[in-house]
């Protein structure tokens, strides 16, 4: 594993119980790679960020972060919207300062300079209007900035993001994935990336992973994205 | 007036009541908010009868001298440990199939329910002891509660809000997101079990004092209350404990001044007070109802 390697999966399987839906997944993420992970319904695209942020644990193989001065990398998670219940209250400050949760010790309060720092991710994910709306009544794509912002809040090394511009209209979703490159350009993060949009891939992204058929293919956007390769897969997965 | 000075004065023969009743109200609605949050409520019907078949299970051991003879005095001591060993047993039981993805939580739920209803009658008929007191003790009689019981019971509900309050944080972040918890290296099979624990010590003292009816309704009611009408989670928690104790306070008035039994008289006036708020928020506030939501544009 070189220095540059944040993330290393080798021959990872995961999946829910006995049903495995990847099997022999293989990667490394470089530090500051914007990679895209692409696949069908049910290729395990979500499973597998979550067997990588620590929620499902995989079935077989290993997944290693590279340590630096001891500490393995922060992570940042922008979960699925819809996963959040509307049921709580939170306004988008308080679910920003929800990020800085890693850094409070159980039972302390955030001090000061936490709230300062919620309140800088949210002006920097375009989302410093909405600090005091409740979280609940955003639209989708106000949503997206917010959790966003909530992910900066860790300070991460790694984002990890779930399909980010799912159901939001097309306006809305340019603005994160201009939002999301602006992150990445300013701040040099490692992003891991799941979305269905092929076009916002091929523009945003350097390297794509593409689950399908229970395993993987990985190259540079611009060569696993191009229309011949496209053909070849989209017809592969239609046969 | 008279009524209100009577039961206010330092001497009233019936102040540890209150005392108990004022308990429940702060601490059930406290506990009950991470039930609807966490869309656990069905839990909180099946819990207070899973502890009342606890204590009734622990009389019957103790009658059939499968456990040790106790004084009179440490029977309230025996019925809690009854109560809160089997009403924490479940509720880890079915955190665990949670986690492991077994469907059919409602169905588990509502077994349980049925189950410990039916276990807690069979056990009260074939126990001598359930005619002279269990059966009103699951009833929620608290006319007569010992000093040994209130300190008993508030010192449970004194640790249960303290840590409520100390860790809220924790408990939410985990509530509303599990996963973003992992992800920041979170213990959160941790303090999904040290909320289960407080959760389970809530009803089995709970039920002990005011039954399971009255529990469930303390659990519930001042929690979807205070929804209707919170617009911060912090207004949401104070303003359910704040109605949880009201209603309490009034409730025992309502109940002692026309001799209506307690709990019943509380968990009705609950149910006015929900469908007060419920009219406040329709037609004054104009807001959305709790579950929904409405969607602005970018």
């Amino acid at each position: 594993m070189t220095d540059d390697c944040l993330l290393s999966l080798d021959n990872v399987a995961v999946g829910y119980g006995r049903r495995v839906v990847l099997r022999h997944a293989s990667f490394r993420l470089t530090r500051g790679s914007f990679t895209g992970l692409l696949g069908a319904n049910g290729s395990g695209k979500s499973t597998l960020i979550k067997s990588i942020i620590g929620v499902v644990p995989p079935l077989s193989g290993t997944i290693r972060f590279t340590q630096r001065d001891g500490k393995e990398p922060g992570l940042g998670y922008v979960p699925q919207r819809e996963a959040l219940d509307s049921i709580f209250l939170f306004s988008s400050h308080e679910v920003v300062l929800m990020g800085c949760c890693g850094s409070v010790g159980p039972g302390r309060s955030f001090r000061r300079e936490h709230r300062d720092w919620a309140e800088q991710c949210l002006q920097s994910s375009g989302a410093g209007e909405l600090s005091r709306r409740r979280f609940s009544e955003l639209s989708g794509g106000q949503k997206q900035r917010v959790l966003i912002a909530r992910a900066l809040a860790a300070k991460p090394e790694l984002l990890i993001l779930d399909e980010p511009t799912a159901g939001i209209d097309a306006a809305a979703a340019l603005a994160i994935m201009e939002l999301l490159a602006r992150i990445h350009r300013e701040r040099n993060l490692t992003i891991l990336m799941v979305n269905h949009d092929l076009l916002a891939m091929r523009k945003y992204v350097q390297h794509v992973i593409w689950l399908r058929e229970g395993g993987l293919t990985q190259g540079s956007a611009e060569e696993l994205l191009s229309r011949d390769k496209l053909e070849e897969i989209l017809k592969l997965q239609l046969s | 007036m008279e009524t209100l000075r009577e039961i206010l004065a330092p001497d009233f023969l019936l102040r540890n009541s209150v005392y108990i009743s004022l308990l429940v109200g702060l601490t059930c609605p406290m506990v009950g908010v991470y039930l609807v949050v966490r869309r656990m409520v069905f839990m909180g019907v099946a819990l207070p009868q899973v502890s009342s078949c606890g204590i009734a299970a622990a009389f019957a051991l103790h009658t059939w001298h499968i456990i040790p003879h106790v004084e009179e005095q440490s029977e309230n001591l025996l019925a809690f440990a009854g109560s809160t060993i089997l009403t924490l047993a479940i509720i880890l039981t079915f955190a665990l199939m949670e986690r492991r993805g077994r469907g059919g939580g409602e169905g588990r739920v509502g077994a349980a329910y049925a189950l410990a209803g039916a276990w807690s009658i069979l056990l009260l008929v074939k126990n001598p002891f359930g005619e002279h007191g269990l059966l009103d003790r699951l009833k929620g009689e608290i006319i007569a509660v010992s000093n040994a019981d209130l300190l008993l019971t508030a010192g449970t509900f004194g640790v249960v809000v303290t840590a409520l309050v100390v860790f809220r944080k924790e408990f939410m972040l985990v509530a509303f997101d599990r996963d973003m918890a992992i992800s920041l290296k979170r213990n959160v099979l941790g303090w999904d079990g040290l909320l289960f624990l407080l959760i389970g010590l809530t009803i089995s003292m709970s039920v002990l004092s005011v039954g399971p009816l009255v529990t469930f309704g303390f659990l519930l009611l001042p929690v979807l209350i205070a929804h209707l009408l919170a617009n911060t989670m912090r207004q949401f928690v104070v303003l359910a404990a704040v109605v949880g104790v009201m209603s309490a306070f009034v409730g025992f008035y309502v109940a002692y001044r026309w001799d209506l039994p307690v709990g019943p008289t509380d968990v009705a006036l609950l149910g006015f007070l929900y469908a007060a708020a419920f009219v406040v928020k329709r037609v004054f506030l104009r807001s959305p109802v709790a579950g929904t939501e409405t969607q602005t544009a970018d």
